[in-house]
C-alpha cells in the first residue's frame, strides 16, 4: 500500500522557482495499476522521480507498506530503488552492451537477489513478457523497440518490487505494441502484488487502469 | 571503435614516452660514463703558448706551485719544453726529411731566428724537442691530456727533484741516435746521459727527450720557468670549479684548459639530445594524461544515460565508479602494454638516430702535435691521445668511441618511472570520471531528448 502526503517540490531555476509538485496526496493498493494523465510540463515526470526516490521532496511524506520513504539518506534511498522500485522509461533504458538476459540479472544483483537463484528468476521474467530464448541473449540494439519494452519490463519486475513506476511507456511504440505492454503492465502488476503507476498522454492506455489521475501545474486530483 | 581509438592513442603517447624515457636513461648513463672516464686534470700554459711556434711569457715555478693551494688540488705537474737547435746538440731529429721536414725546417728557421743549414735545404734537420718534467711517472702513463701509451721499455725514470743530466729518450729519437741506456748525448754543451728509453707508440712522442725539470732549466738558462703545468683535481666534478680558481688566480698570464671543459664541449650534442628527449618526455606524458582524462570525460558524458539507469536501478555510486575505473583501468593497461612493446622496439632506432645526428664525433685517433697541441699547450710530452680540432669544436675519440657503442636498455627505474606515471594517469582518470558520476542526478533518466 502507498500512501502519500501533502508532497512537494519546487525547482529553483534562474529563471525563477518552478514548483513542480503541488501538496500531491493520493493512495494506491498493491496490485492496482494507477494512471496518471496531465499535460507536457504538468509535473508527471517530478513526481515519478520523487516517489522512485530519484530526487527529494521539498516536503511531504511517502509511506510504503508502514515505510516512510521520504527522509531517507543517500544509502537507504539507493537500498529502497534497488529492491523495492522498478522503472519503465520511454526510451526503454536498457544497458546498451550487455544482452536482455544480463539487463534482468543485473537489476536482481543490485537487489540482492540470492546469487543461486538469479538466472532462474532471470529467465522467468523474460518468460513472463515472452521474450525467452534466442532472443534474451540479444544485445538492446538487435530488439525491436516493443522487444526492448518488454525486457525492461522484466527488468523492473524482477526483484519483486513493491512499487512499477512507468513513464509514457508507450510513447515510443506503434499503437498495438503499446496496448500490449499495458496489458503486459496489468497482468504483471496483479500477478506480482505490485503497485503500477503509469504516467501517459493516451487516452487508450489510461482507459487500462484501474484508477485515473489527473496532474494540472503541480496539482493532482482523482478522475471520477 | 572509440575505445579501440583511446587505446591506440594512449599507446602511442605512452610508447612516445617510454622510448624518450629509455633513451634518456641511456644518453644520460653516457654522459655519466663519459664524464667518469675524463681525466681529472687541468692544463695551464702561458698566454699565447703554442707549441712548436713559441711565444708567450714562459710562467715560474713559484707561480705555477701556488696552485698547490687550492682546494681540491691533489697535485701540480710542471714541464718546460725547449727545442735544441742543430747547433747546441749532438742529437739528430728523427722527423723524416724531405718536404715536410723542409717546410718545417723553414718554419723552424724562421721563428726561431737560428739556421742549422740554411745554404742545403734538403739536409736541414727540425729542432729537436726537449721537455723537463717534475713528474717523469705521471708524464709517462697519463698526463695533461688524459693519459697517452707511453712505456719504459727500458732502463729506468728519473726522481721528481733530480737535478742530474739524465734524461729519458723516445724509442723513435733513441734509435735515430742509436741511444741505449748508458749512452750519452750533448745539449747546451753538457753531457747528458740516457737512463731510459720509452716507447708510446708514437712517431712524434717517441722523438722527445725527457729530462728532470730543474735540469732543463738550468741548462737551458730557464731557471725558475715552466711551460706547462698539469693541476689534478682530486674528483672530476670538482675540475670546473678548480679551473675557475685557477683562472682567477694566475688567469691573466695563462691559458687554462681542462679536459673536463673539452669534454663537456664533446657532450654538448648529448646533452641537447638529453634536453630534447626530456621535454619530449614531458610532452608525452602530458599529453597521455590529456588524452585518458578528455576521453574518460567523454565516455562518462557520453554514457550519462547508463549512469542515471544504473542510479535508478539501485546501484551504489561506488559500483558505478568502479565499472569505469576498471575499463579506464583497461584502457591504461592495453595502451602500456602496447605502448611499451612499441616504445621499448622504437626506443633503441631513436636513441641512436638521435646520437648520430647529433654527436656525430668520429675523429681520427692520434694527436695533433703540429697544430699547437691544443689542450697540450707547451707540455708536448704527453701527446694527446685521440684529440683534433674538427673546426674549432675538440673532441676525444674516446668519447666518439663510447657514443657509437651507446646502447638503450631498459633499466629497473624506467620501468618504475613508467608505471608510477601510469597508476598516476589512471587515477586522475578515475578520479575525474568518478566526480563526474556522482554528480549525474538519477532523475535526469526520466528526460526524454
Ligand atoms: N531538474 C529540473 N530543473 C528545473 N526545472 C525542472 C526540472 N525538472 C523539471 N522541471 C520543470 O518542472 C516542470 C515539470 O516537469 P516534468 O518533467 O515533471 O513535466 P512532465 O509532466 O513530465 O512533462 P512531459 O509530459 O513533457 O514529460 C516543468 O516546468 C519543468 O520545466
Ligand atoms: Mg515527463
Amino acid at each position: 500500500m502507498l500512501k502519500v502526503d501533502n508532497l512537494n517540490k519546487t525547482f529553483h531555476t534562474a529563471a525563477g522557482d518552478v514548483h513542480a509538485v503541488r501538496n500531491v496526496s493520493f493512495n494506491a493498493d498493491n496490485g492496482e495499476m494507477v494512471a496518471i494523465i496531465g499535460a507536457s510540463g504538468s509535473g508527471k515526470s517530478t513526481l515519478l522521480a520523487l516517489l522512485g526516490l530519484l530526487d527529494a521532496p521539498d516536503k511531504g511524506s511517502i509511506d510504503l507498506d508502514g515505510v516512510e520513504l521520504a527522509n531517507l539518506d543517500s544509502g537507504g534511498r539507493t537500498k529502497y530503488r534497488s529492491s523495492q522500485v522498478g522503472f519503465v522509461f520511454q526510451q526503454f533504458n536498457l544497458i546498451p552492451n550487455l544482452s536482455a538476459r544480463e539487463n534482468v540479472l543485473l537489476a536482481l544483483e543490485y537487489s540482492h537477489w540470492p546469487k543461486a537463484d538469479r538466472a532462474r528468476r532471470a529467465d522467468e521474467m523474460l518468460a513472463l513478457v515472452g521474450l525467452d530464448g534466442e532472443k534474451s541473449r540479444r544485445r538492446p540494439a538487435r530488439l525491436s523497440g516493443g522487444e526492448q519494452q518488454r525486457v525492461a519490463i522484466a527488468r523492473a519486475f524482477a526483484a519483486q518490487p513493491q512499487l512499477i513506476l512507468a513513464d509514457e511507456p508507450t510513447g515510443s511504440l506503434d499503437k498495438s505494441t503499446g496496448q500490449k505492454i499495458v496489458a503486459l503492465l496489468r497482468s504483471a502488476a496483479s500477478t506480482q502484488g505490485a503497485t503500477v503507476l503509469v504516467v501517459t498522454h493516451d487516452e487508450k492506455v489510461a482507459s487500462q487502469a484501474d484508477r485515473r489521475l489527473e496532474i494540472d501545474d503541480g496539482v493532482l486530483a482523482e478522475i471520477a | 571503435m572509440r575505445s579501440v581509438g583511446v587505446v591506440v592513442i594512449l599507446a602511442v603517447a605512452i610508447a612516445l614516452s617510454i622510448s624518450m624515457l629509455i633513451a634518456r636513461d641511456a644518453v644520460t648513463t653516457k654522459i655519466n660514463s663519459v664524464r667518469a672516464s675524463t681525466g681529472n686534470t687541468i692544463t695551464v700554459s702561458p698566454k699565447g703558448f703554442y707549441g712548436y711556434s713559441g711565444g708567450g711569457t714562459p710562467l715560474t715555478t713559484a707561480e705555477v706551485n701556488d696552485l698547490l693551494d687550492l682546494k681540491n688540488v691533489t697535485s701540480v705537474q710542471e714541464s718546460l719544453s725547449e727545442e735544441l737547435q742543430s747547433s747546441q746538440t749532438s742529437l739528430k731529429s728523427p722527423t723524416p726529411s724531405g718536404t715536410l721536414g723542409g717546410r718545417f725546417g723553414n718554419f723552424g728557421g724562421g721563428s726561431g731566428g737560428s739556421t742549422g743549414s740554411d745554404s742545403s735545404g734538403t739536409t736541414f734537420t727540425i729542432p729537436v724537442r726537449i721537455i723537463g718534467t717534475n713528474s717523469p711517472g705521471n708524464a709517462l702513463v697519463g698526463g695533461a691530456n688524459g693519459g697517452g701509451t707511453e712505456k719504459l721499455t727500458s732502463g729506468t725514470s728519473f726522481s721528481p727533484t733530480s737535478k742530474s743530466n739524465v734524461a729519458i729518450v723516445g724509442a723513435t729519437m733513441a734509435s735515430k741516435n742509436k741511444l741505449k741506456v748508458g749512452s750519452t748525448f750533448t745539449a747546451y754543451g753538457k753531457t747528458v746521459t740516457v737512463i731510459g728509453i720509452y716507447n708510446s707508440g708514437s712517431t712524434f712522442a717517441d722523438s722527445d727527450v725527457l729530462m728532470p725539470l730543474t735540469s732543463l732549466q738550468t741548462l737551458a738558462s730557464a731557471s725558475g720557468q715552466v711551460t706547462s703545468a698539469t693541476v689534478v683535481v682530486n674528483n672530476v666534478n670538482n675540475v670546473t670549479s678548480v679551473t675557475k680558481a685557477i683562472n682567477a688566480k694566475i688567469g691573466s698570464k695563462a691559458d687554462v684548459t681542462s679536459t673536463e671543459a673539452t669534454t663537456e664541449a664533446a657532450l654538448a650534442p648529448l646533452n641537447s639530445v638529453k634536453t630534447i628527449s626530456t621535454y619530449t618526455l614531458f610532452g608525452a606524458v602530458i599529453g597521455a594524461a590529456i588524452i585518458l582524462l578528455l576521453s574518460m570525460l567523454m565516455i562518462v558524458r557520453e554514457r550519462r544515460r547508463e549512469v542515471g539507469v544504473l542510479k535508478a536501478l539501485g546501484a551504489p555510486n561506488r559500483s558505478i565508479i568502479g565499472q569505469f575505473i576498471a575499463e579506464s583501468t583497461t584502457f591504461t593497461v592495453l595502451g602500456a602494454v602496447v605502448g611499451f612493446i612499441i616504445g621499448a622496439a622504437l626506443s633503441s632506432p631513436i636513441a641512436s638516430a638521435l646520437v648520430s645526428s647529433e654527436g656525430s664525433t668520429t675523429p681520427a685517433s692520434g694527436f695533433v702535435r703540429g697544430a699547437g697541441g691544443f689542450g697540450g699547450g707547451g707540455n708536448g710530452f704527453t701527446p694527446p691521445s685521440g684529440t683534433r680540432l674538427p673546426g674549432g669544436g675538440l673532441h676525444a675519440t674516446s668519447v666518439s668511441n663510447t657514443l657509437t657503442t651507446l646502447h638503450t636498455s631498459v633499466g629497473w627505474s624506467t620501468l618504475t618511472y613508467a608505471f608510477v606515471f601510469a597508476v598516476i594517469i589512471a587515477a586522475l582518470g578515475s578520479t575525474v570520471a568518478a566526480a563526474t558520476i556522482v554528480r549525474i542526478r538519477p532523475a535526469e533518466v526520466l528526460r526524454s531528448e
